[in-house]
């Protein structure tokens, strides 16, 4: 029943419980929400969280961005409007997250909608998404499990973190960078053709002249949604009027035969 | 991380409450319209775009961008010679934990010397 995967170098279990496929899927993204949770307790803790407080902001806002924003301009002294506006404009991309997801939700309760929004998250998103677009028999349960391992190691996390928030010492440039490395690594997984390739280089272009003009994170919103359509406009174009065009040529990725979520789990 | 936040628990409180209110309309409101009702076609091949149009912008924020000035900073050596090296790990391993790892080597070892 849960044997997904008919790679002949793995022998799963189809007796294997639901909670433990779907925890194998998860747990790469679990151990890497470990240092970065970590880190982001501590952070919260600097900026006058309570214990109790980032426990529950964790559950509910359960964004690293999102957690991290918070912590800065709590300590920069910020007013409660600006921080949720400027929340607001980081959170805006789930809009475009969660759009992408809703052809494999179909037919689920309001609900389950709502549960299932509660606990998305950047991360927990992408391998969801590989996971439905790669794997036929993936469903809204398991990705849902997914997404409740990850709040789970998210949220315990934090709370450990701003126990020992004050205890520990750490450089924060080091502990930012794990969302940049995150970050990072989920561009390249995305990386499907050269155009893919492209369109990265001018949304980096964009990210920065568009925070430089705006002062703000509403730039990243502007880059995303400008860059986005350039790539979907350039598609069209190409396949309408050159279809064997080097752009839309898959890059070549080693082991890319089985998706990325699959690779990732048998380390 | 010197200044130190004079905000008591219950403005702490409103904040997670907003906070919350402004993180899950976006998630929820698409996810609710758009498995009821068809998305266009069009809509569906510009959503593919989104997810590294978006990544990217993140890391040139963090990487290039300063975070209380919003100007352009080309002398993060140490964060992009890391960022570099996540992206070759990555290519080649396909692996998110040792990515993040080898990352956060990197930027610890290189700020040391760089």
């Amino acid at each position: 029943m849960n044997k997904r995967r008919p790679n002949p170098k793995q022998v799963p279990d189809p007796t294997e419980p639901m909670w433990r496929s779907t925890l194998r899927v998860a747990m790469p993204l679990n151990l890497s929400y470990i240092p970065i949770g970590l880190a982001c307790g501590i952070l919260l803790h600097a900026a006058g969280f309570n214990t109790f407080l980032t426990g529950l902001v964790s559950l509910l806002v359960f964004s690293g961005g999102g957690q991290f924003l918070i912590a800065t301009m709590l300590t920069i002294n910020s007013p409660l409007l600006s921080i949720v506006l400027m929340l607001f404009f980081l959170e805006l991309r789930y809009a475009l997250l969660s759009s992408s997801l809703s052809p494999y939700l179909k037919g689920q309760s309001n609900r389950f909608l709502f549960i299932f929004a509660v606990s998305l998250n950047d991360e927990n998103y992408a391998i969801n998404y590989l996971k439905f677009a790669t794997d036929k028999k993936w469903t809204v349960r398991e990705a849902l499990a997914v997404e409740h391992y990850s709040l789970l190691f998210w949220a315990t996390s934090n709370v450990i973190g701003s126990l020992i928030g004050s205890a520990l010492k750490i450089d924060l440039t080091v502990v930012h960078f794990a969302l940049t490395a995150l970050f990072l690594y989920m561009i390249v997984m995305q990386l499907k053709s050269h155009l893919t390739l492209l369109i990265c280089f001018i949304s980096a272009i964009l990210a920065a002249a568009f925070m430089m003009i705006t002062k703000s994170t509403l730039g990243l919103v502007i880059a995303t949604v400008v860059s986005s359509l350039i790539g979907f406009a350039l598609e069209e174009f190409i396949q309408r009027k050159m279809p064997d065009s080097h752009w839309l040529r898959r890059i070549h990725s080693p082991g890319s035969k089985k998706s990325a979520v699959e690779h990732s789990d048998a380390n | 991380m010197s200044a130190v936040n004079n905000w008591n628990s219950t403005q702490h409180f409103w904040l997670i409450i907003f906070g919350f209110v402004v993180a899950f309309i976006p998630r929820f409101v698409p996810l609710m319209l758009f498995t009821k009702q068809a998305i266009p076609e069009w809509f569906n091949e510009w959503m593919k775009f989104v997810p590294t149009s978006l990544f990217t912008a993140l890391v040139v924020k963090d990487i290039f961008i300063d975070s209380s000035s919003y100007a352009l900073i080309l002398n993060n050596y140490a964060l992009m010679i890391s960022a570099v090296m996540v992206i070759f790990v990555a290519y080649r391993t396909r692996s998110m934990v040792v990515s993040v790892i080898v990352g956060l080597a990197g930027v610890f070892l290189l700020s040391m010397f760089l």
